[in-house]
C-alpha cells in the first residue's frame, strides 16, 4: 500500500492539546485506536515508548517521527499529529516540534515500514511542505496536501 | 532465441500484487516454456538514507537490514514453491542496493526479455509519478515489461494449472 494511502482525515489530529512527549504519543496512539487502526492500544504505545528510551525520534526543524515495529497493528499504519505551539520532544536541535510523523508496522512488514519511512524523511526535506502543513486547518486540508505534494 | 519469451523475471516486494505477479508468472512460464528468476532487492539505499536523516539509529538499521534479509528469504522461498507446486523451476534472486537500478542491473545481466510487476499503486500524488521504484524500473529496464492486474483472476488461472 503507497504511503499517501494511509493518510485520511480519521488518522490526523489538529491541534495536538498535549504538552509532553509521552501525552502526545498517547494521544496519537489513542486517535489510531478510535479510528480502528490497532489491535492493541496499549502494545502501540509500549513499543512506542521503548523506541524513545533508546533515542528521541525528535529530528530537526520541529519534526518528529515517532515509529515502532509492533504486533499491535496487522498492517502499516500512520498518525500524523500538528501541535502549532511545539511540544518538548527531546529533539536533536533542542527546539520544540510541531509536526509529528507517527509511524508503526508489523514486524513481518519491514519492506513497506522503511519506505513509508523513506517517503516522510523525502516530505520532510520540503520547508515549504511542512509550512503548509503547520498552517493546516483541518484534518482534510492535511490529506489535500499531501496529495498535491 | 527459442521464443518470444525465453527469460522472464519477476519482482517482488512483498506486496500482494507481487505474489499475484510471481503466480501469473509461473502461469506463464508453464505454458511457454521461459525459463523464470524471481527477485527481491533488499532496499538498503533506504536503510542508508533512514540513517543519514537520523530517523534511524545505527542500531535500528541493522536489525532492519536483518529484516529485510528475512523477508527477502521468506517472499523469495514463496515464488520457489509457487514454481514447484506446478512444476516449474523458479531461480531464486537476491540483490540489495537502490530498487529501480538493481532491477534493471539484473535484466542486463541476465538477458532477461520479459519483466513481471505487480500492479502499481494508484497515482495520488505528484511524488508518486516520481519516487515509485518500481515505476522507475519499468521504464528504465531495456526488456519488454508485463503489469499484472485482476489479483483474483490471476490466482484462479493459478489454481487451474
Amino acid at each position: 500500500m503507497a504511503f499517501i494511502d494511509l493518510i485520511e482525515p480519521s488518522v490526523v489530529q489538529i491541534p495536538v492539546r498535549s504538552k509532553t512527549k509521552s501525552e502526545v504519543l498517547r494521544e496519537l496512539v489513542d486517535l489510531l485506536d478510535k479510528a480502528g487502526k490497532l489491535i492493541s492500544a496499549d502494545k502501540a504505545l509500549s513499543a512506542l515508548l521503548d523506541r524513545e528510551a533508546k533515542g528521541s525520534t525528535g529530528l530537526e526543524e520541529g519534526i518528529a517521527v515517532p515509529h515502532a515495529k509492533c504486533d499491535a497493528v496487522d498492517q502499516l499504519t500512520v498518525a500524523i499529529g500538528i501541535a502549532p505551539d511545539g511540544i518538548d520532544f527531546q529533539a536533536m536541535d533542542g527546539k520544540p516540534s510541531n509536526l509529528f510523523f507517527l509511524l508503526l508496522a508489523p514486524p513481518d512488514q519491514a519492506g513497506q515500514h522503511i519506505e513509508a519511512l523513506s517517503e516522510i524523511a523525502k516530505l520532510t526535506r520540503s520547508k515549504s511542505f511542512c509550512r503548509l502543513l503547520l498552517a493546516s486547518q483541518s484534518p482534510e486540508e492535511v490529506v489535500e496536501l499531501f496529495q498535491e505534494e | 532465441m527459442t521464443g518470444i519469451i525465453d527469460r522472464m523475471m519477476v519482482y517482488l516486494d512483498g506486496s500482494e500484487e507481487s505474489l499475484a505477479a510471481a503466480a501469473y508468472a509461473v502461469a506463464l512460464a508453464k505454458q511457454s516454456g521461459a525459463t523464470l528468476y524471481a527477485l527481491y532487492v533488499v532496499n538498503t539505499r533506504a536503510l542508508n538514507d533512514l540513517v543519514t536523516a537520523r530517523i534511524f539509529l545505527a542500531s535500528e538499521q541493522d536489525e532492519y537490514q536483518h529484516d529485510l534479509e528475512a523477508d527477502a528469504e521468506r517472499y523469495l522461498n514463496y515464488a520457489v514453491k509457487l514454481g514447484s507446486d506446478r512444476g516449474i523451476t523458479v531461480d531464486p534472486l537476491r540483490s540489495q542496493g537502490t530498487v529501480n537500478q538493481e532491477i534493471k542491473s539484473k535484466v542486463d545481466q541476465l538477458e532477461i526479455d520479459l519483466l513481471i510487476i505487480g500492479e502499481l499503486a494508484r497515482i495520488r500524488s505528484r511524488r508518486d509519478e516520481f519516487f515509485d521504484e518500481t515505476e522507475r524500473a519499468m521504464r528504465s529496464v531495456g526488456c519488454s515489461v508485463l503489469i499484472v492486474k485482476d489479483e483474483e483472476r490471476v490466482w484462479d488461472l493459478y489454481d487451474a494449472l
